[in-house]
């Protein structure tokens, strides 16, 4: 066991535990954010995305061990019901979520994803960003449009990345 | 027809306000907020883990089981064999022939022999390896045809033929003879995996009162709570499911996956709950998957384009047991000739035992293996006559009223004739050679295709099949809905609150609906079989007006009329022609309260049917069928033989659309299942052995496989159907199928035949067709 500190969705952190536990595990079982999905264990899905300093990665490959005093984002961190992000609107808004449980993963990338652009990206730019995400109800249509509506709503609102 | 559903039935479009709009789904914001709790995310004190030992051979007699070692472990809760069973060692939703714990034979790499609890999964996963199994290991059998034959290694005591389906129609010999042209091929279909995202797993919790809860994600968890019953020798009645929501289902989740383990481990964990929840290689062993068939078929047709003969004949490979194989194979043959009607047929399938895991429902039941020998055949009629593919469809299709290949008259709505008419106006039909000539780099090729199909909703003859509903009003004047049918990602919750809010005349926010939970939720059958929105939607519809009658009774009372007097409007009970004389619903409640009155209400119906069973057909025909034509374009590398799909164009006839977007999820989702059928997904196995393991080889389509898609929905209105509506879920995956296959051939003038569709594949048909061409010189 070790004493780790991270900050999570804004908030300081410290847990006990092995540090060559998956940061997913952590999540889920010690901090209570189910929010990320265990899917394939091996990074092939993105159900359990999460940003880490900035970076999305799957949470489910990285042992909480290497994100000592890192700033982690979670779905949850993103937006809540009452308060939703415009990216969770926009998903809301277009029916991008089926079953949902990708969605979550989703999320974090498609957030990650128009914060790091500054226009509206074009069909090809939002399957290159979710390239990493599997989903197997949705067809991937209304996602490509939610992520474009959200981009759209957040450049008129400022357009600064949020 | 009763009288609610012809009251519903003439509600006007502008009259509609929730019905057949573009209504979010109800559930959205627990969704995207990662908020929505799955069963496999529910967390409980004092828990332990559970895990299941798996097989080690594919057929294999079993000597002994020692779990003498496992018990001394640390860390071990318990270890549980077929010793331990109190019940039946069996389920199986048609034919229990699956042991819970395998006893003297496993026949399949997913049979489970042992389980284990424990204080972590890591000692639970050690405590696996502490139990020695000595086998004795059988020769496997792999092959499907080979298992037909006498003197093959039987699986089960009544041989490996499962199950053996016939329907005919006319007379097959003399329709051969009058036809001018016949078509004859041989079409293999792969096994394909539901690959929902959420796999199988939840928990065991043995309740302070001794009743049992079970949290497990579900396509139908009333009947989990039978099955259970079964092995357990409990009362179902004090067994509790929560099935809802699921992480996709698709068929998947059908048949018990792993509720029975979950029930037997936390009988003997000291009241400790017990969580299972297997990895995503545990799940591609042990799951179930779609049958591989071999599909021989022959048709016949006139120079003017008639189909006048079509023989078929399937062979499926549905692994070690039963489950739902016989009821699929049945739903094949009864869509062998598609949605035409061929006067002479004769068809027949086999469902076969063999030790290649377990192949069940899925996503489409059959059709979907089915559906290519008919329409590839009159695709090839089409290029033999010189006539328009769409033509000798719309030409061979039945209409409502009509017989169908069958023999029976389909007195339900058919919308093939319009989907294939809203296909030829399409803009992507219309302009194909315009894009055909748009190749993007010269070694590429453009093919354009269409294609139709159907598929039946609902259970068939001879199978239960029941709606209901259960309406309670609350205190604050709103509604708690409750339809059983769980939500495996559809959004049929969302058409539940819809049809309730608009019967009831409130806000759709005013609406809970409950569902997958049989404590709360009367049984009203599967999520499957494209019956849900069906299904919850009628029941609905039929339980409303009896909500509607206990609150007018109530009005009258508190505003002192005669209960005919009083009409319903938005959120309240007025005194007809008196709209200011009203009470709200929670002035309805309050009342009911303070009488001690009930305030919940039920519905119940069957689904329509059929009179006359065709013998041998294992249920046909169905009462009624969704309807579909896909439109794709293809592009083709012709150096690799790797195809893309670029559009589609998706025109179901699911009756009235009560949900737009739902619908276009649907067929979107559809859309891309059917695109990875076709192209590139397979569980590969040998010698009952999975080569494929896990998402690392097992390749469903991501977002950058996923085409241009538009939906156009033909609107046949079912009379039977709430609103007019029937069903979608399955037929969105279908015709796309051959669709493919034949813009494939559009594009490279290489038929295939054997799928997935792979560049492999393709790149040798492309070949074969240019040595073909050069010898025919």
């Amino acid at each position: 066991m070790k004493e780790i500190q991270l900050k999570v969705n804004g908030e300081e952190v410290s847990i006990k535990s092995p540090p060559a536990s998956t940061l997913l595990d952590v999540l889920r079982d010690e901090l209570d954010l189910i929010g990320a999905k265990e899917c394939c264990g091996k990074g092939e899905c993105g159900s359990c995305s999460v940003e880490v300093d900035g970076e999305v990665v799957c949470s489910c490959l990285m042992l909480v061990g290497q994100t000592e005093n890192t700033n982690i984002t979670t779905v949850e961190g993103i937006g809540q019901v009452g308060g939703m992000d415009v990216m969770q609107q926009a998903f809301v808004d277009e029916g991008a979520t089926q079953c949902g449980y990708c969605t979550p993963g989703i999320i974090v990338s498609a957030k990650a994803f128009i914060n790091s652009i500054d226009h509206i990206p074009t069909d090809d730019e939002v399957k290159t960003a979710l390239g990493g995400n599997l989903c197997r109800c949705t067809g991937y249509t209304k996602i490509i449009k939610a992520v474009q509506t959200a981009a759209r709503r957040q450049l008129a609102a400022g357009g600064a990345p949020g | 027809m009763s009288n609610e559903i012809k009251e519903v039935q003439t509600m006007k479009e502008e009259q509609l306000k929730w019905v057949g709009k573009r209504v979010k789904r109800i559930d959205g914001p627990e969704k995207v907020t990662g908020e929505q709790k799955y069963k496999t995310d529910l967390k409980f004190p004092n828990m332990v883990w559970g895990k299941v030992l798996r097989a080690k051979y594919p057929f294999a007699k079993i000597k002994s089981i020692d779990i003498a070692k496992a018990l001394e472990h640390p860390e071990v809760i318990c270890v549980l064999t077929h010793k331990d069973i109190p019940g039946f060692n069996g389920f199986g939703i048609v034919t229990p022939d699956q042991p819970v714990l395998c006893e003297d034979v496993v026949r399949c790499l997913g049979d489970a022999v042992a389980l284990v609890a424990a204080e972590t999964e890591e000692a639970a996963k050690e405590i696996l390896e502490l139990i020695h199994v000595d086998y004795d290991p059988l020769e496997a059998v792999t092959d499907p045809e080979s298992a037909m034959v006498q003197g093959a290694p039987q699986l089960h005591p009544d041989g490996n033929i499962h199950s053996h389906i016939t329907i005919q129609n006319g007379d097959i010999e003399k329709g051969f003879e009058e036809a001018d042209y016949i078509f004859e091929n041989t079409f293999y279909s792969p096994r394909q995996m539901h690959a929902f995202l959420e796999t199988e797993g939840g928990w065991g919790v043995l309740e302070e009162d001794g009743s049992l809860s079970i949290h497990c994600p579900s396509q139908y968890g009333h009947r989990d709570k039978l099955q259970i019953a079964r092995s357990l020798a409990l009362n179902p009645e004090r067994i509790h499911i929560y099935s809802s929501p699921n992480g996709g289902g698709f068929g998947g989740k059908d048949e018990i996956t792993v509720q029975i383990y979950l029930a037997l481990l936390a009988m003997n964990t000291g009241g400790r709950p017990v969580k299972l929840h297997l990895s995503r290689e545990e799940s591609v062993a042990s799951g179930i998957k779609r049958h591989p068939f071999k599909v021989t078929v022959k048709t016949g047709a006139k120079k003017d384009g008639t189909l006048i003969a079509h023989k078929l004949r399937a062979v499926a490979d549905t692994g070690a047991y039963a489950s739902l194989g016989g009821a699929v194979v049945a739903l094949a043959i009864e869509h062998g000739a598609g949605p035409y009607k061929i006067p002479n047929v004769d068809m027949e399938g086999f469902c076969v035992f063999t030790n290649n895991g377990i192949a069940g429902a899925f996503r489409g039941f059959g059709v979907n293996q089915v559906c290519v020998g008919i329409e590839t055949h009159i695709d090839l009629l089409a290029e033999k006559t010189g006539l328009d593919p769409i033509e000798i469809r719309k030409k061979n299709a039945y209409c409502q009223g009509e017989k169908s290949s069958l023999g029976h008259v389909v007195t339900s709505s058919v919308g093939t004739v319009e989907t294939l008419e809203k296909a030829e106006q399409s803009e992507l039909w219309k302009n194909r050679d315009v894009y055909k000539a748009q190749a993007s780099e010269p070694w590429k090729k453009r093919g354009v295709a269409v294609a139709t199909s159907f598929h039946a909703i609902g259970m068939g003859l001879g199978t239960p099949d029941y709606g209901a509903a259960t309406i309670e009003l609350l205190e604050d004047g709103r509604f708690k809905v409750a339809v059983a049918i769980e939500e495996i990602g559809t959004g049929n919750g969302t058409v539940y609150a819809q049809v309730a809010a608009e019967l009831l005349k409130c806000d759709i926010e005013d609406i809970d609906v409950i569902q997958g939970d049989t404590t709360e939720a009367l049984d009203s059958g599967t999520i499957s079989a494209s019956r849900s929105t069906y299904t919850g939607g009628r029941a609905i519809a039929t339980a409303a007006p009896k909500m509607i009658g206990l609150m007018a009774e109530a009005a009258a009372e508190i505003l002192q009329v005669s209960a005919d007097q009083i009409e319903l409007s938005e959120n309240k009970l007025h005194v007809a022609g008196e709209e200011k004389r009203a009470v709200n619903y929670k002035a309805i409640y309050e009342h009911l309260y303070e009488k001690h009155q009930p305030m919940v209400v039920e519905g119940h119906f069957y689904l329509p049917r059929e009179k006359e069973e065709l013998k041998n057909s294992g249920g046909a025909p169905h009462h009624f069928y969704g309807y579909m034509t896909h439109v794709v374009m293809v592009e083709v590398d012709t150096l690799t033989g790797e195809t893309e799909v670029l559009r589609v164009v998706a025109i179901p006839d699911c009756g009235k659309v009560l949900n737009p977007q739902g619908l276009e999820g649907q067929c979107e989702g559809g859309a891309v299942m059917g695109i990875g059928y076709t192209l590139y997904e397979d569980v590969l196995m040998e010698n009952g052995y999975n080569k494929t393991k896990s998402f690392t080889d097992y390749v469903i389509p991501t977002i950058r496989e996923t085409p241009v898609i538009e939906t156009i929905p033909v609107e046949s209105n079912e009379n039977s159907g709430p609103f007019g509506a029937k069903g979608i879920a399955e037929v969105v995956m279908i015709p796309i199928i051959p669709a493919i296959m034949a813009a494939i051939y559009d594009a490279t003038g290489a038929r295939i035949y054997q799928l997935p569709a792979t560049p492999e594949r393709v790149y040798q048909a492309m070949q074969a067709t240019k040595k073909q061409t050069l010898t025919a010189r």
